[in-house]
């Protein structure tokens, strides 16, 4: 499975790459949640690269969840808010993010705006 | 390796200690062929098993003067004359026991004999593998240890392969069926041929399949006994798959469940048990505390089938007659009191001590159960099993995501109310996968292809769960914990299907509910196994009075693919019923939790460290 194999690369370029051809793969077989999944997957990947070389903290390979969840504790709203809209992250669980995110933080007076 | 007296191994309808002894011999034969001192090497899930048929003492008198465990790192120097590798017929395995030998070799030294005993049997596979490595000439002797099924209570017996769910559904390796059939075969030169086969499932049909042929090849060289066994009931985990995604509520099932119990032992957070009186206290604390739960521990015999609502006032009842007990002494006026008294100690010793034991086990365990966390998932559970709001995205499910809670319970959620709602409708399915993909990482996309494809999450098909629970009588309302009725205590209010479908085997028999087999996956099998004239169990004749007693019938039941301790409790209390008429016997691929399924599905992905150029 090309998936699993994805997991293995080292490099980020070769890691999109194998991903490219798992889509392709499954294009075959039509199965379009995967890729779908798939590709917002190498999107994640590419932000968090981009992110790591602005921020110069370790993002790679989190869930997009604890990547907006970092971000938030980052005090980084305004990233925070982008990943939303750009993956479409349901509004129950982003608040949860936030709320989680903020206490960790210590934001109280952000919280306290709820 | 724990030594425990097989004891409580024979109070059963049908001795199981017998088996017992029976793998005992076969092992010996097996040891006894090499001639000399002896180092057993092992193979690290085998230990544990093992220890439950052969205690190191016995080992010994063998001339086993060493046991190490397989690893990378080599074997430790030893002065014996043989060293013999157990282990299960993997080629992972081989790698290592080829590994191993290369060492021993360039140490040289004394010379040595090297064996492999392989359990349950040897495969070409893995002979080719050490022939490959070059190994395989080194080798004095390769023999097989046929232990398959392993008797841990006097109605229990596992095998103890922890994937086989995951082997005949995934990857469709029957291997493990082919081990359960010859176990069966094994029962049966024990035993007694049994007369009536019926099963349900693809894996029960190929086992019954199997059974039959291997019993042809046998050509009628069977041992004349009686049969013990009247039935024999094969149920494939494939058609409840409900049941194990629940959370027992037993008290055995939520040990299970909370500290997960292996090879009938548990390993518990030492914290509680310091306070212990004796030599115990001693120990160091950080070690975990190991107890061995049977029915040889008279207490937990009663404690472990309760629901865990009841365990509570059986615990501080016992203590309190053990205390009146021990009171006795006081009012022990002659010297014949006395010496009762005395008599009596050890055994009353022997109870307060479990008593101390259990009370800090189910302290432990309400600790779990009065989480916040644990009754909003049960409830949750609950509903979903009562059909409510099944067909949307329900909110706690959400929030669990959004807590990050295990993704375990999440997936299993959303298991247990897929299989409630006949399969999901695509958008709620679809948001599920999305959502959890998001939260937990995308690693865990092969663990949810799993899912589907083992038919554990599903897109809405028939519906055919509603019948099913009202024709099953899966759901029942008034459900008396402390003094059952019915086998649904052992989930509070939900019978597991699997043991509806056992309790209407065994009355009024399946052919009143063939439109709910029908529902169900896999075929249906019925066979009947003749047996000559002379050896069948003798009915009593209508006229004759002193009959009822006799007429209890045995059936075994096996489970393929697992059974969960909350499922045993509830055949264990059909087995009690007086109108029942049937005991049981439990025999299992492996012993199952909600949480042992689902870590059989996933897959775990560590992803590589990226180069950050």
């Amino acid at each position: 499975c090309k998936i699993m194999r994805s997991f293995d690369d080292e490099r980020l370029d070769d890691r999109t790459e194998t991903l490219n051809q798992a889509i392709k793969c499954y294009q075959k077989g039509r199965h379009d949640f995967v890729i779908k999944q798939t590709e917002d997957q190498i999107k994640l990947l590419k932000y968090q690269r981009r992110l790591e070389e602005e921020f110069n903290r370790p993002y790679m390979d989190l869930s997009l969840h604890q990547t907006i969840y970092r971000l938030t504790v980052e005090n980084n709203y305004k990233v925070s808010e982008q990943l939303r809209k750009e993956f479409k992250v349901p509004d129950r669980r982003y608040w949860w993010i936030r709320i989680q995110g903020l206490a960790e933080a210590g934001e109280w007076v952000e919280l306290d705006k709820f | 390796m724990a030594s425990t007296g097989g004891s409580h191994l024979s109070s059963g309808k049908i001795n199981l200690s017998l088996l017992r002894d029976f793998y005992r011999r076969e092992l010996l034969e097996a040891l006894d062929k090499c001639l000399g001192s002896k180092a057993l090497v092992w193979d690290s899930d085998l230990t544990g098993p093992f220890g439950l048929i052969a205690e190191y003492s016995l080992l010994k008198e063998h001339e086993v003067e060493k046991m190490f465990p397989l690893q990378t790192s080599g074997l430790p120097p030893s002065n014996v004359q043989n060293i013999i590798f157990i282990a299960r017929p993997r080629l992972k395995l081989m790698d290592l026991i080829a590994q191993n030998l290369l060492q021993e070799e360039q140490k040289g030294g004394f010379r040595k004999e090297y064996h492999i005993i392989f359990v349950p049997r040897k495969s070409l596979l893995c002979e080719k593998r050490l022939k490959d490595l070059g190994v395989y000439g080194t080798l004095t002797n390769i023999e097989e240890f046929s232990l398959s099924l392993i008797p841990f209570d006097y109605d229990l017996m596992s095998m103890e392969m922890d994937n086989s769910f995951k082997e005949c559904y995934l990857e469709n390796d029957f291997t493990s069926m082919h081990y359960a059939a010859q176990s069966l075969m094994t029962l049966q030169t024990l035993y007694g041929v049994i007369p009536n086969i019926c099963g349900k499932g693809d894996c029960a049909k190929q086992v019954v399949d199997m059974m039959l042929r291997m019993r042809r090849e046998l050509c009628g060289q069977e041992p004349n006994i009686t049969p013990q066994i009247d039935n024999l009931l094969i149920l494939d985990r494939n058609v409840d798959l409900l049941t194990p995604l629940l959370s027992q509520l037993t008290y055995e099932g939520l040990i299970d469940e909370i500290f997960d119990i292996n090879n009938t032992s548990v390993k518990l957070p030492p914290e509680k048990f310091q306070s212990g009186q004796g030599e115990e206290s001693k120990g160091v604390p950080t070690e975990p505390k190991k107890v061995i739960l049977n029915s040889s521990d008279v207490l937990y015999a009663d404690l472990r089938d309760k629901n865990f609502n009841a365990v509570g006032s059986i615990v501080s009842k016992k203590a309190k007659t053990i205390t009146a007990e021990f009171d006795e002494r006081h009012s022990a006026k002659t010297v014949s009191d006395m010496k009762q008294f005395v008599s009596k100690l050890p055994h009353l010793q022997q109870v307060r001590q479990s008593l101390s034991i259990h009370t800090s086990i189910a302290e432990l365990v309400k600790e779990y159960t009065d989480t916040d966390e644990f009754i909003d998932c049960l409830r949750c559970q609950q509903e979903f099993i009562n059909s409510i709001e099944t067909d949307k995205v329900h909110t706690y499910v959400e929030d669990c995501m959004g807590k990050q809670e295990p993704i375990n319970k999440v997936l299993r959620l959303i298991c247990i109310q897929s299989y409630c709602n006949n399969g999901l409708k695509p958008k709620v399915l679809d948001y599920y996968k999305r959502e959890v993909l998001q939260t937990y990482g995308f690693e865990h996309i092969i663990t949810i292809m799993n899912l589907e494809r083992a038919g554990l999450i599903r897109l809405s098909g028939n519906r055919t769960y509603p019948t099913i629970k009202k024709s099953l009588r899966l759901i029942m309302e008034d459900v008396n914990e402390m003094v059952p009725n019915d086998i649904s205590y052992v989930y509070s209010g939900y019978a597991p299907l699997s043991i509806r479908l056992a309790q209407y085997y065994a009355r009024p028999g399946w052919r009143s509910i063939t439109e709910v087999l029908n529902l169900l996956p896999g075929p249906t099998v019925e066979e009947i196994q003749q047996i000559p004239v002379a050896l069948r169990k003798r009915r009593s004749s209508i006229g004759s009075i002193n009959s009822t007693a006799a007429e209890q019938k045995i059936t075994l039941v096996f489970f393929l693919g697992g059974v969960t301790y909350a499922e045993i409790a509830a055949l264990r209390f059909l087995a009690q019923q007086d109108d029942g008429g049937t005991d049981y016997v439990i025999a299992t691929t492996s012993i199952l939790s909600g949480e042992t399924l689902l870590n059989q599905v996933s897959v775990p992905l560590e992803p590589a460290k990226l180069n950050p150029f």
